[in-house]
This record gives C-alpha cells, sequence and structure tokens, in this order.
C-alpha cells in the first residue's frame, strides 16, 4: 500500500484538530470527575446545547464567529451552573451510583425536550469564514476547522493557567485529592464543585460551538461524542488532565489515520476494547492516577 | 395479603387473552411482560447486590442476536436459540464479570458500559454475522411440535410462561440465603468477608443469572417484533429498565414487579408521543432520586421502619 | 497451654512509613489479652494484617497451628479468627436476628441445595443459629430489638451487636478493635462484665484499646506496642511499673502510675 506523504499529513492535520475538540469534550468530564467524583451523562447534552445555540447565534449576528462562540459558551455555563445548584449540589461525595442516575435522568430530558422543540432533523449553520481555508501545499484546512482547533488550544492553556496558578485552581485541585483536608484549610468544597461545573461546561459549550459549523447538528450528536469522551478519561486516567489532552489527541489522529485508510467499521471497536482492557487491567487509567494532576 | 393479590394478579394477567381479542392491548401486556422481567433480572444485579450494571442491555442484544441466528441462519427452533441465548449470555457475563466485579466501583460501571457499546457496534459492523444495520427481519413464528404460535394472543403465552419462571426463579433466590447475602455484600462488603464469606461468586452469579434472564427475554421480544436490528440496543431499552427498577425501588421484589407493570402500560393508555414519553421518564427519574431514592417499596419499609421505631421508644 | 494466635516478625510499611517493625507475640487458648499503645504504634495495622484486610512484607501469622499468613479475609475468619471494627460494621438495614444469623451462615453444613430441599440438615442449622440468636441477643441485653433494624440501635448497642455476631460462630479467638471508644462509662463496665464472662467461659480475647483502665480491669496479659515494635509484656501491675512503657506511653513517673493502678483496682 503506497502512503501518499500529502494524504498523510492532510489526516494528521485533521487527526489533531479532531483530537483536540475531544479533549476539550474529556477534560471537561475529567475536571467534573476529579472535583465531584461524578461521571456527568448529561456532558454530551451540554456539548449539543452549545452547538444548537451556536446555530441560532450565527444567523442572528450575520454569521460573526466569535459573538455568537462567546454566547454560546456562555449560555452553556450558565446551564452547567444551574445544573449543578438544582441537582448535583444535592448529591453527597460518596452517592456514584446516584449521581449516575441524576445526570442520565437529565440526558434523557434535556436530549428529548430539544427533539421535541426542534426536531429530529440534522442543521446546518454557516459563518463568516464560509468554506474557505488555508492552504500549505497540498493540505487544506477549513478556517472554522483552525480556528476550532485554535480555540481548544488557548482553552486549555487557560486551563492549565487556572488550575496551576490561581487559587481557585489549586482549591480545585485540593479538592479533588482530598475533600476533608480541603475544608480544613478553609477551602469550601460547595463553590469550588459549582465553579468547577461550569469551567466544565464553559468548556464542553465551546467545544459544540466549534463543532457547529464544522459537522451536522442533531440533538442526539452528544450521545455518540460523550461515550468516547468516556473511554478518554478512563484511558488517560480519571481526573488526569494531561493524559486526558494526550489520549484524546491520541483518538483523534488513529481515528483520522485508520479512518483514511481502511473502513471506518472497526476503529470505534478498537477504541472500546482498548478501553475494556485497559478498566481491567489497570482501573486508574493507563497514565498514572492523577487526582487532577497538572503536569 | 400479598401472596393473596400476587395470585389473583397472576391468574387474571395469564387470562388475559380471554378478556380482549385486541391484538395492541396483548401487545403491550407481551412489553410488560417481557420488561418486567428485565427490569427485575437488573433489580438483581443493582438492587440487591448493589453493582450498577449498564451490561444488562448488552445481554438483552445478544440474547435478541443469538435466538434470531440460530432460527435464521442456523436452521434452529426457537426453542433452541432461547437456550443459546442463555448459554451465550451467562458465558460472556463469567468471562467479563470475573475481572469486572474485582475491580472497584466505578470502573465496574464504566466497564459494563463499554461492553453495552462494544454490543452495539458489533451488531452494527459485523456485517457478515449480524447482517448490519439492515438487521434481520422476518422472524418467524415459534414452532413447537408443529403447533406454531401464530398469532398475538399465542404469542403472549410465551410471554407470560417466560415471566412467570423467570420472575419465579428471582423470587426463589431473592427470598433465600443467596438473596441475603447479595444484599449484605451490597450493605458492608467488608464485614461480609470478615464474616467468612467470598463476595466474588456471590456476584458472579447474580451477574450471570442477571444476563441469562435478560438475554432470554431479548430472544422473546425480538421474535414478537419479527425483526432484530441495531436499534435493539438502543440506550432506551437500559433506560427503561432502569427507570423500571428505580420507581419500584432498588432491592424491592415486589416494587419492581408493580412498577414494570405500571411503566409498561401507563404510556400507552396516555398515548403520549415517543419524546414526551421519554421526557416524563427523565422527569420520574429524577423524582424518585431525590423524593423517593428507596422507590415505592423502599417508602413503605421506610414507612414500617418509623412505626417499629416509635413502638420502641 | 497452646498458642491460639502466634505473630512472628511481623513487618509492614505504607508509602515511606514503616508501621510494622517486626512485632511478635502469642495469644494463649482462654486468655484475655490487652494490646495498647500510642497512636501510630501500630496496633490497627497489626490486626489488619492479621486479619487479612492488609497485606503483610514479611512474618508469619499461624491460627491455631495453622499458618494463615497473608490468606484473606474470609479465609481467615473460616480459620476461626473473628474480629470487629473500629468504627462499628453492621448491617444497617438488616434486623438484628439477620445481623447474626448471617455471621453464622459460612460456618453450617448446610448448601444452597439443602436450602432449597429444605433438608434435615438446612432445619437443624436454621435451628441451631436461631438457638445461638437468642443466647447472644439475651447475653448483649438486645433480645427486645431482635426483628428491629439494626439501625435503631444506639452507638453502644450497635457494638454490643458487632460484638455478638462476632461470637455466633464460636470462633478460637475474637479480636476486638477499640470495643470501648466512644461509648459511655456505664456501658463500658456492661461491656467489661459481658467479656469476662465469656472469658470465663472458655472463650480467647484479643483486646486493643486506648483506654487503658478497661484494659487493666479486664485482660491478665497486656501486649504494649510502639513504633512498630513490642514494647512491653506483662500483667497490668507489671506495665504500669515498666520504665519504658511509662515514657513512651503514659508519660507516667512509676509513683503516679502507682495512684493510677489504685484507682482502677
Amino acid at each position: 500500500m503506497e502512503v501518499d506523504a500529502t494524504y498523510l499529513a492532510q489526516l494528521t492535520a485533521n487527526g489533531i484538530i479532531l483530537g483536540l475538540l475531544y479533549a476539550l469534550i474529556a477534560v471537561g468530564l475529567a475536571l467534573i470527575f476529579g472535583v465531584l467524583e461524578i461521571i456527568n451523562f448529561a456532558h454530551g447534552e451540554l456539548l449539543m446545547i452549545g452547538a444548537y445555540a451556536m446555530t441560532f447565534m450565527l444567523p442572528a449576528v450575520g454569521l460573526l464567529y466569535w459573538p455568537s462562540l462567546a454566547v454560546a459558551t456562555a449560555v452553556v455555563a450558565l446551564c452547567g451552573l444551574l445544573m449543578y445548584e438544582l441537582f448535583l449540589s444535592r448529591l453527597r461525595p460518596g452517592e456514584f451510583e446516584r449521581s449516575i442516575l441524576v445526570t442520565l435522568a437529565l440526558s434523557i430530558i434535556i436530549l428529548h425536550v430539544v427533539q421535541y422543540a426542534f426536531s429530529a432533523s440534522p442543521r446546518i449553520v454557516d459563518t463568516q469564514y464560509g468554506f474557505d481555508g488555508w492552504t500549505i501545499g497540498a493540505i487544506r484546512v477549513t478556517w472554522t476547522r483552525i480556528v476550532g482547533s485554535g480555540v481548544a488550544l488557548v482553552a486549555f492553556v487557560f486551563l492549565y493557567v487556572v488550575l496551576k496558578h490561581t487559587r481557585f485552581g489549586r482549591a480545585m485541585r485540593a479538592v479533588a485529592q482530598n475533600r476533608e483536608a480541603a475544608l480544613m484549610v478553609g477551602v469550601e468544597p460547595k463553590v469550588v464543585a459549582r465553579n468547577a461545573v461550569a469551567l466544565a461546561a464553559a468548556l464542553c459549550g465551546m467545544a459544540g460551538a466549534a463543532l457547529a459549523p464544522i459537522q451536522l447538528v442533531s440533538p442526539i450528536m452528544g450521545q455518540a461524542l460523550i461515550f468516547k469522551a468516556f473511554a478518554l478519561i478512563i484511558i488517560g486516567g480519571l481526573g488526569n488532565v494531561p493524559g486526558v489532552i494526550a489520549a484524546a489527541v491520541g483518538l483523534g489522529l488513529m481515528e483520522s489515520w485508520v479512518g483514511g485508510f481502511f473502513e471506518i467499521v472497526w476503529q470505534e471497536t478498537a477504541v472500546f476494547v482498548v478501553m475494556i482492557a485497559v478498566l481491567l487491567l489497570r482501573p486508574d487509567g493507563l497514565f498514572k492516577q492523577g487526582t487532577m494532576r497538572v503536569g | 395479603m400479598k401472596l393473596l393479590s400476587a395470585i389473583s394478579a397472576t391468574l387474571l394477567l395469564g387470562a388475559l387473552p380471554f378478556f380482549t381479542s385486541s391484538n395492541y392491548v396483548i401487545g403491550v401486556a407481551i412489553s410488560a411482560c417481557i420488561f418486567t422481567t428485565a427490569a427485575a433480572a437488573l433489580n438483581l444485579v443493582y438492587g440487591y447486590t448493589g453493582l450498577l450494571s449498564f451490561a444488562q442491555l448488552g445481554f438483552w442484544g445478544i440474547g435478541g442476536y443469538a435466538t434470531a441466528l440460530t432460527v435464521m441462519t442456523f436452521g434452529g427452533s426457537f426453542w433452541l436459540g432461547l437456550v443459546w441465548a442463555a448459554l451465550i449470555d451467562t458465558a460472556i457475563a463469567l468471562a467479563i464479570g470475573y475481572p469486572a466485579v474485582r475491580t472497584n466501583r466505578h470502573a465496574f460501571v464504566i466497564v459494563t458500559l463499554a461492553f453495552a457499546l462494544l454490543v452495539t457496534l458489533v451488531a452494527r459492523d459485523w456485517v457478515s454475522l449480524t447482517r448490519g444495520p439492515l438487521g434481520i427481519p422476518g422472524l418467524p413464528a415459534p414452532n413447537l411440535f408443529g403447533f406454531e404460535f401464530k398469532t398475538t394472543p399465542l404469542f403472549y403465552w410465551i410471554a407470560y410462561g417466560y415471566a412467570l419462571l423467570a420472575l419465579g426463579l428471582l423470587y426463589a433466590l431473592c427470598t433465600s440465603r443467596i438473596g441475603r447475602t447479595l444484599v449484605a455484600i451490597k450493605q458492608n462488603e467488608p464485614l461480609v468477608r470478615a464474616q467468612g464469606i467470598s463476595p466474588v461468586p456471590y456476584k458472579l452469579a447474580a451477574f450471570a443469572v442477571g444476563a441469562a434472564i435478560t438475554g432470554v427475554g431479548g430472544g422473546i421480544y425480538a421474535f414478537h417484533l419479527k425483526i432484530i436490528d441495531p436499534l435493539f440496543l438502543d440506550f432506551y431499552y437500559m433506560q427503561t429498565f432502569l427507570i423500571i427498577v428505580i420507581t419500584g425501588g432498588a432491592g424491592s421484589y415486589w416494587g419492581v414487579i408493580a412498577a414494570g407493570l405500571i411503566m409498561s402500560t401507563l404510556p400507552e393508555v396516555l398515548r403520549f408521543s415517543a419524546d414526551f414519553r421519554m421526557i416524563v421518564y427523565g422527569v420520574v427519574l429524577l423524582l424518585a432520586v431525590f423524593a423517593m431514592p428507596g422507590g415505592v417499596g423502599g417508602w413503605l419499609h421506610e414507612r414500617r421502619l418509623a412505626r417499629a421505631r416509635a413502638g420502641l421508644i | 497451654m497452646t498458642a491460639v494466635l502466634q505473630i512472628d516478625q511481623l513487618c509492614k510499611s505504607f508509602v515511606g512509613v514503616q508501621a510494622l517493625a517486626g512485632v511478635s507475640f502469642a495469644i494463649e487458648e482462654g486468655s484475655i489479652t490487652g494490646l495498647i499503645g500510642p497512636n501510630g504504634s501500630g496496633k490497627s495495622t497489626t490486626i489488619d494484617c492479621v486479619s487479612g484486610f492488609q497485606k503483610i512484607d514479611s512474618g508469619r501469622v499461624l491460627l491455631s497451628g495453622k499458618d494463615i499468613t497473608g490468606r484473606p479475609p474470609q479465609a481467615v475468619a473460616r480459620a476461626g479468627l473473628m474480629r470487629t471494627f473500629q468504627t462499628v460494621r453492621l448491617y444497617e438495614r438488616f434486623s438484628l436476628r439477620d445481623n447474626l444469623t448471617i455471621a453464622a451462615q459460612q460456618f453450617d453444613a448446610a448448601g444452597w441445595v439443602d436450602e432449597l430441599l429444605r433438608t434435615a440438615r438446612y432445619r437443624d442449622a436454621t435451628a441451631a443459629a436461631e438457638t445461638r440468636t437468642s443466647e447472644l441477643l439475651g447475653l448483649v441485653g438486645l433480645s427486645r430489638y431482635v426483628d428491629a433494624d439494626a439501625s435503631v440501635l444506639s452507638y453502644g448497642q450497635k457494638k454490643l451487636l458487632a460484638l455478638a455476631a462476632a461470637l455466633m460462630p464460636r470462633p478460637a479467638i475474637v479480636v476486638l478493635d477499640e470495643p470501648v471508644a466512644g461509648v459511655n462509662p456505664t456501658r463500658i463496665r456492661e461491656v467489661e462484665d459481658i467479656l469476662r464472662g465469656l472469658n470465663s467461659a472458655g472463650q480467647t480475647f484479643l483486646v486493643i484499646e486506648h483506654n487503658v483502665e478497661f484494659i487493666t480491669n479486664l485482660c491478665r496479659r497486656v501486649i504494649v506496642l510502639d513504633q512498630g515494635r513490642k514494647l512491653a509484656e506483662g500483667t497490668p501491675a507489671e506495665i504500669h511499673r515498666d520504665a519504658r512503657v511509662l515514657e513512651a506511653y503514659l508519660g507516667l513517673t512509676p509513683e503516679t502510675s502507682a495512684t493510677e493502678m489504685q484507682g482502677a483496682a
């Protein structure tokens, strides 16, 4: 099989971009798990809300990308806040199974409300960038993809700064490591938790908004992605932020390469088999258990 | 009192086809029988043993496909198909259950979830075996020594018989020492071990029994629908089983059965659209988790407890 | 007299901390021995290692002559060592009756087939468990709660129930992990009497406690641990006079200790 260098490069570019978006989603999940010990089944629906918000904002502001992205992100952050205040705050730390049921219920409600209100038909949305792209040599990447991954990169840098250098970030890491100890030094877990959920929702909503111009928007778009995100936080290590990002980019690349050369058919299966294997062999994930390591 | 109502309900349900000739009503009853039993199987694994297993969906699908393939691809009878469904599901349950029950809670839930999704992917992608997204249509009526269960009322008795047998088995299990040990494991596993009992065989047994019963239910349901395709593994089924268990009361044998019968029939009575029905399911689940975490069964137990406590003071 | 429990050079370290640095002692059959020591001396770690709840780095544990080193908790229990826990462990949603019958379950001869067919073996086992349950509940004074959920009991009562559960299978030795911590003083006397009574009937006990007065009153022999090693061993009187013990643990001189002894007697 001859491998065309430019084809491979194109696949790689696409793969990295895809991976960065996966990472945005998964990191939010990892944050929530690290701070609240909850696996947020409604995370995919937060992404979907971000995407839908984008599809409404863009036409309203004349297809301007950045204001729409900002508004969409804010909307989802708000949803995250609401979700926490109304439901998640009522859960106590050890109630893992209950948290799954609650977020599962929210996921069902959100998905079907959106489907009921806007129908299941997929939507396409256009931005100011249209289908223009950037061409290096024989590789072409659309602006929407470049911008999308740029947003993701900036978000990760921002997250790194927050986690390592701000009081809030340190508080999050403290709570993730040891709730009682954090309480004793004056950290308020509820405040930290609320902000962590809002932050995670914002990241996820941003990913959804960035995805909206790139692929079809439909009520079920979150579902397919969320299970991959679960796989990523398992493989990367529950709560281990850099590990998750690495795993996500790896997944994006793998999907892109495999999809480019083989039938797309088996790569999803492969991801899940790897996930199950990792879970059974090393319940803490392939990368060392971080409880919110930053790097 | 409980026994009396149980017996009368059983007899009434058994005689259903004599009360009505509506295929629609009987169809609803078939679903009720199967879903209630599948939920009761989940109750054994989650309600009694405390293992939140999403794998039930996978076993449901495998059971459905195993039965369908036995008949359509390998030329066996429906009944043989059900046997294969039970055997294959039990074997797989033991294989993944053994490492899964020995990991921590978080990992167990995710492994079972991954397993269910894996089965969905295989159903969709292993086209040479499962015929992929097109599925296997035209599943014939079950045949027993020449007698064909051709009509819906006749098929009802297969579903009814299955429900009776499976629920009976579950009853025997849940009220035995084994059932009591499972509940003990759920409450305080270190104590169970300190009392000389090894939890792993019990967890595995519950997991395997739950898998087999769910698998047979899947097989029967597939032949009721007369087609099986990857949609059979839609998360909707898992959500339905879960909601029945939570509203009935995780760990409450009769609560879950009552909830199963109600949740299977009520939406039909109320004629909701598919989306609205799911929204209601979600809201009910939310309410149950916050307002009645033990479900109806648990709520009744709490009331008895409060009375007992008052009596002791 | 034979040693029911024998521990040889038990070593265990956690990340960077040597919790046990070679603990050795033997518990004679029919004795009631106390295990005391300052916080961090390794009392709970020793028991967790012996009962299989922690992995042992090196050393040997013999129960009635059988090597149970490193065996999991269920195997240790089946070999004849029952224990209670510092934070009381019960089945809160079970009745007292069920709490006790489960504790005996693994030790009777009836299996699930026996139960299914209601064989004589099953019925005998059930009847024996019933008798023992009534006997033990009567002993700890909880008979009237037999069918109530364990959650209705007070903290002190729960500790008594846990003790009763540990006694159900008539084990070779019962290890009690802080049986009177957090229990009010009147109740402590009660527990002392119960344990003394059981011991005179032949039950072997190893009691870990911080409450030195309790140990002094109850135990004929006391083992003192300090920094993962056995510091001293002897009668309560001998321990109270031992300079090393006083220095490391009680913070007393022999004079003030004598006053303590008089107060406790």
